[in-house]
């Protein structure tokens, strides 16, 4: 057998032959091929197939991106912070209650057939993303529009004597009349005239919704039900070019809110010709400002710039292509062979981060609108007893596992740190006020709030499970290991996150969790049913900028937090932040609401993500912003190599001529007003 | 061997059903929906979506909708992809599938018939060993090993082929030798073992003894012989290569059906998963009734009765 042997070590050394060549060339300044493409055309990764070329549908972001590029809304993300900057709406009014809107849209919007866009455009489109047969999954996003939610979830008015009964008739209380807005309509006035009560459509539980109440069962006696319609819904056409929104309560944040795929324009002329099928590349129509060319899924989707779109003179780039793929090493062997050019975020596995991040002008390593906890299930032992919970927050050190994530920050309260600069203001000030308030130093209030493997031991042991030294360490014999755990699903990092954390817990508290790894939709179900014991994997991308996004994940008694929390204090306290109008004193309010939160501990605060990708040099215009989501239209390719990007640390905070100037020239309309 | 084809024909239909209804069993036991996601969905919106979907009505008349659908050749729509045909899917990826598959398995044939004879022919020799040797390695390193370090060697060591992605023919070349690799090591040690069989039999003696000269009994008669083991690996591999290989898909991000099923899975989506298993299951099976009827031309000693 010496020629097995031999013919295997000339194998080993034609590998080993190539990764030497592989690394003695590998002294570039740059991660792989880097020339520009010849076509003008930015060849980008996108992540999973997309779902649907409906912007109603989906709700992922893989999608949202291809989104951007093909439809327009009232509003855009802007490219570097994502605050809302004009679109199809040129300017807009807010109302004095912040809870209506007044979009002025511009006359020069079309859509890729060359039909005008009008504010009826904008009623359709919000209608049909209300309707209850589109299935939209992001519909809730929009509840906040007047009777949106009520027409959403098929639910009726009551009606006696041809008048709606309101919340005002059945407590009693003054009917609240909102303030005018805008030209004065009947729709606008009927909208203004207190809230009315919405019932289930379905008469065996509205029964049961009337029973319960006995001042709704005299109101609803006698009383005929009526369905809400699309006609009933905050949205209004005042002329051609002017749209009003109307809002069930005040949300300055909601114009941010608007850049979202469920809001984007579709078009009306298209899905009436062609229903279901209006998405195919041979019928869709598009407003964005690129349009479709090529669409082979699974392979590529190939846009192209769109003459027709309103702002198509600042739109660099002659078209883009999408690819969808999904596993994230061939993702970087693209990337590397010059394949593509930038790429969705989270796209470089973390056995990759230790060589990639070397590639300083395009390693893309920035603050997320995301963040990383484990959900405790508040509704089973041991983890209903706040003591217990508070000992496995304490007993986890953020800082040893951001460092050991390498690319993440430590996450400390609910709403992520550095991404709304106002809000930390405010939650320290809130913060600061308590500290005095109970007299303690920063230093111990900062332990406090941190990590304390000390006060963690007391907490359990407190909590009925005696943590006593052994060994070198510690143990808790009496915990109940064999019920709780620790459960993610099933991804390299999650594990790796998992296993830290065991170990933290291990140290400090003498506690083993074990750990359980579950397939995507299996673990979903579990978690959002509150069908384990102990700790859920979650993971939180903000949609939108605001602090609500983050803090809504505990509001309500159906939550997305995972955790069964529900207090209808903390409802309390978030709705009147969200009443109030100064936008300072709302963070205010917003940051005792999160402070109360937390001392109810829903979670273990684990970290803030950050975005993790890479881009050529020569792609300019596209920012690692909060959520990685890119106006298209901003992004060019730079052919001239000495104003390729340096250095991308500076990328945020840097000016660049071409897109700053874009930016002002857009943004010029809504500043003059 | 008319009845025996008609006969195995009439065998296929009962058993893709019994494979489509088991498969639709463990697709119901999987927990989670299509629609499950990290936000939760207001209970309306979930009613509205199950009621489209027929996810509302009893077990028995859902399974009998969806073998309604299976069996009249319409395999519904699939519940990500709004508005796509299952029918279309499939129609839409299998070709990418099939031209790597095919060119894979012809690579594999015509290097593993070659090696196979050759090492047989000269048993114990220097090519002998060395070729056994490295279809050993070819059958130990999986696709997921061997893809990525053909990908360091060809495309950033050498740069001469694209590392992933469909799109020309040089765009085949790595996919198609990692696909290629474990067949071609099977068909190797499959021929050299039947051909020496064949070569020590009392036939070749006989043929040698008629005075026929070696590349006669070689191509005429030795070869027919011992190819029947590589024939019977063929079908089930080529309705494998066929229905899409997905690890040589994944790593190469090659649209083919193998990918397109497993994601499938991921999603939830049952029609495009019960349409694809349907369609891999028939497939294998007709590959492997063309396999034994291909025993009867190869071999006079095999015969249906």
């Amino acid at each position: 057998m010496k020629l097995n042997n031999r013919s295997v070590v000339g194998f080993t050394a034609l590998v080993i032959g190539s990764f030497l060549i592989q690394a003695c060339g590998g002294a570039s300044q740059y991660f792989g091929k880097t020339e520009t493409p010849r076509d003008n055309i930015l060849r980008y990764v996108s992540g999973s197939e997309p779902e649907s070329l409906d912007p109603h549908v989906s709700s992922g972001q893989p999608e949202a991106r291809i989104y951007m590029a093909l439809f327009d809304g009232l509003v855009e993300y802007g490219p570097k912070d994502l605050q809302p900057i004009p679109a199809i709406a040129k300017s807009w009014e807010t109302g004095p209650g912040v809870d209506t809107f007044i979009f002025h849209l511009r006359d020069n919007a079309r859509w890729s057939d060359g039909k005008p866009i009008t504010a009826e455009d904008f009623v359709y489109s919000l209608r049909r993303g209300f309707a209850p047969e589109t299935l939209s999954r992001t519909a809730s996003l929009g509840y906040f529009v007047k009777y949106a939610e009520a027409y959403n979830s098929g639910r009726v008015f009551v009606r006696k004597n041809g008048r709606y009964i309101t919340g005002s008739d059945l407590d009693g209380t003054p009917k609240k009349q909102r303030a005018a807005f805008g030209p004065d309509t009947e729709f606008d006035r009927s909208l203004r005239d207190g809230e009315r009560i919405t019932l289930d459509a379905d008469p065996k539980k509205r029964e049961k919704e009337i029973e319960t109440d006995p001042k709704l069962r005299a109101a609803a006696e006698g009383a005929e039900f009526v369905p809400v319609s699309e006609n009933d819904i905050g949205v209004e056409a005042i002329d051609a070019y002017t749209l009003r929104i109307s809002l069930r309560q005040p949300a300055p944040f909601f114009v941010g809110l608007l850049a979202h795929q469920f809001f984007r324009l579709v078009p009306r002329h298209a899905i009436e010709r062609y229903g279901k099928q209006w998405t195919r590349p041979e019928n869709i129509v598009t407003c964005g400002a690129f349009k479709m060319q090529r669409y082979v899924p699974y392979n590529v989707l190939a846009v192209t710039r769109d003459p027709m779109y309103w702002d198509a003179a600042n739109v660099h780039l002659d078209g883009i292509e999408f690819y969808p793929v999904e596993e994230l090493s061939t993702i970087m062997n693209l990337y590397k062979g010059g394949q593509i050019d930038a790429m969705l975020n989270h796209s470089v596995p973390s056995s990759w981060i230790g060589d990639v991040r070397q590639y300083k002008d395009e390693y893309l390593n920035f603050a997320e609108a995301a963040t990383a906890y484990y959900s405790m299930n508040m509704t089973k032992p041991p983890f209903n007893d706040i003591r217990v919970r508070r000992a496995f927050q304490l007993a986890v050190d953020r800082k040893a596992l951001s460092d050991f994530r390498k690319v993440t920050k430590p996450l400390n309260d609910i709403t992520p740190d550095g991404i709304f600069p106002d809000y930390d203001r405010a939650r320290a000030a809130v913060a600061d006020a308590s500290r005095a308030k109970a007299g303690l130093s920063v230093e111990e209030w900062d332990r406090k709030h941190g990590v304390d493997p000390e006060a963690a031991r007391r907490s359990l042991t407190e909590a009925g499970f005696p943590v006593i030294a052994e060994g070198n360490g510690f143990a808790c014999p009496t915990f109940p290991t064999d019920t709780v755990s620790l459960t993610f699903n099933t991804n390299e990092n999650n594990r790796a996150v998992a296993e830290f954390v065991q170990a933290q817990w291990k140290k400090n508290l003498g506690v083993t969790i074990p750990l359980k790894s579950q397939e995507f939709k299996t673990f979903l179900k579990d978690r959002n049913e509150l069908n384990y014991v102990g700790f859920a994997q979650s993971l939180w991308s903000g949609d939108y900028m605001d602090p609500f996004t983050f803090l809504g994940l505990h509001y309500a008694k159906q939550n997305d937090g995972g955790s069964g929390f529900y207090d209808p204090k903390y409802d309390k306290l978030l709705d009147d932040a969200n009443n109030e109008l100064d936008p300072q004193k709302r963070y205010e309010l917003l940051a005792r609401a999160e402070a109360y939160v937390m001392d109810q501990l829903p979670v273990v605060t684990l970290t803030v993500n950050a975005t993790n990708w890479l881009k050529k040099p020569y792609v300019k215009g596209m920012y690692p912003n909060p959520g990685t989501l890119h106006a298209w239209k901003f992004v060019y390719i730079e052919t001239d190599r000495s104003r390729w990007d340096r250095d991308v640390e500076g990328i945020m905070t840097g000016s660049d001529a071409r897109v700053d100037q874009q930016l002002a020239e857009l943004t010029s309309s809504q500043r003059g007003q | 061997m008319v009845r025996f084809i008609i006969k195995r024909i009439l065998l296929i239909i009962p058993m893709a059903l019994l494979v489509v209804t088991l498969t639709w069993g463990l697709i119901r036991m999987a927990p989670g929906t299509f629609y499950s996601s990290e936000k939760k969905l207001p209970a309306a919106i979930e009613k509205n979506i199950r009621e489209r979907y027929g996810l509302d009505k009893p077990w028995y008349a859902q399974y009998g909708l969806m073998m309604g659908n299976v069996i009249s050749g319409d395999l519904g729509i699939s519940l990500k992809y709004e508005g796509q045909a299952v029918n279309e899917i499939i129609g839409r990826h299998l070709p990418y599938s099939a031209i790597i598959g095919i060119a894979a398995y012809l690579l594999a044939l015509a290097v593993g018939l070659a090696a196979g004879t050759l090492a047989a022919l000269r048993q114990n020799s220097f090519f002998d060993y060395a070729s056994m040797s490295v279809a050993l390695l070819g059958l130990s390193i999986p696709a997921f090993v061997l893809g990525p370090l053909l990908v360091l060697l060809f495309s950033f060591t050498l740069y001469l082929l694209p590392p992933a992605r469909w799109g020309g023919v040089s765009a085949l070349v790595l996919p198609v030798v990692t696909l290629a690799a474990v067949y071609a090591a099977y068909i190797a040690r499959l021929t050299r073992a039947g051909m020496l069989e064949v070569l020590r039999s009392d036939y070749i003696r006989t043929a040698r003894a008629k005075g026929l000269s070696e590349r006669t009994i070689l191509f005429r008669h030795a070869l027919r012989g011992g190819l029947i083991p590589v024939v019977s690996f063929t079908g089930p591999a080529l309705a494998g290569l066929l229905a899409g290989t997905v690890v040589v898909e994944k790593v190469f991000a090659i649209p083919g059906l193998g990918n397109i099923f497993i994601q499938s899975i991921f999603n939830r989506d049952e029609p495009l998963t019960l349409g694809i298993v349907a369609f891999i299951s028939i497939l294998i099976m007709v590959f492997n009734l063309a396999v034994d009827i291909a025993y009867g031309f190869l071999d006079p000693r095999i015969r249906y009765e």
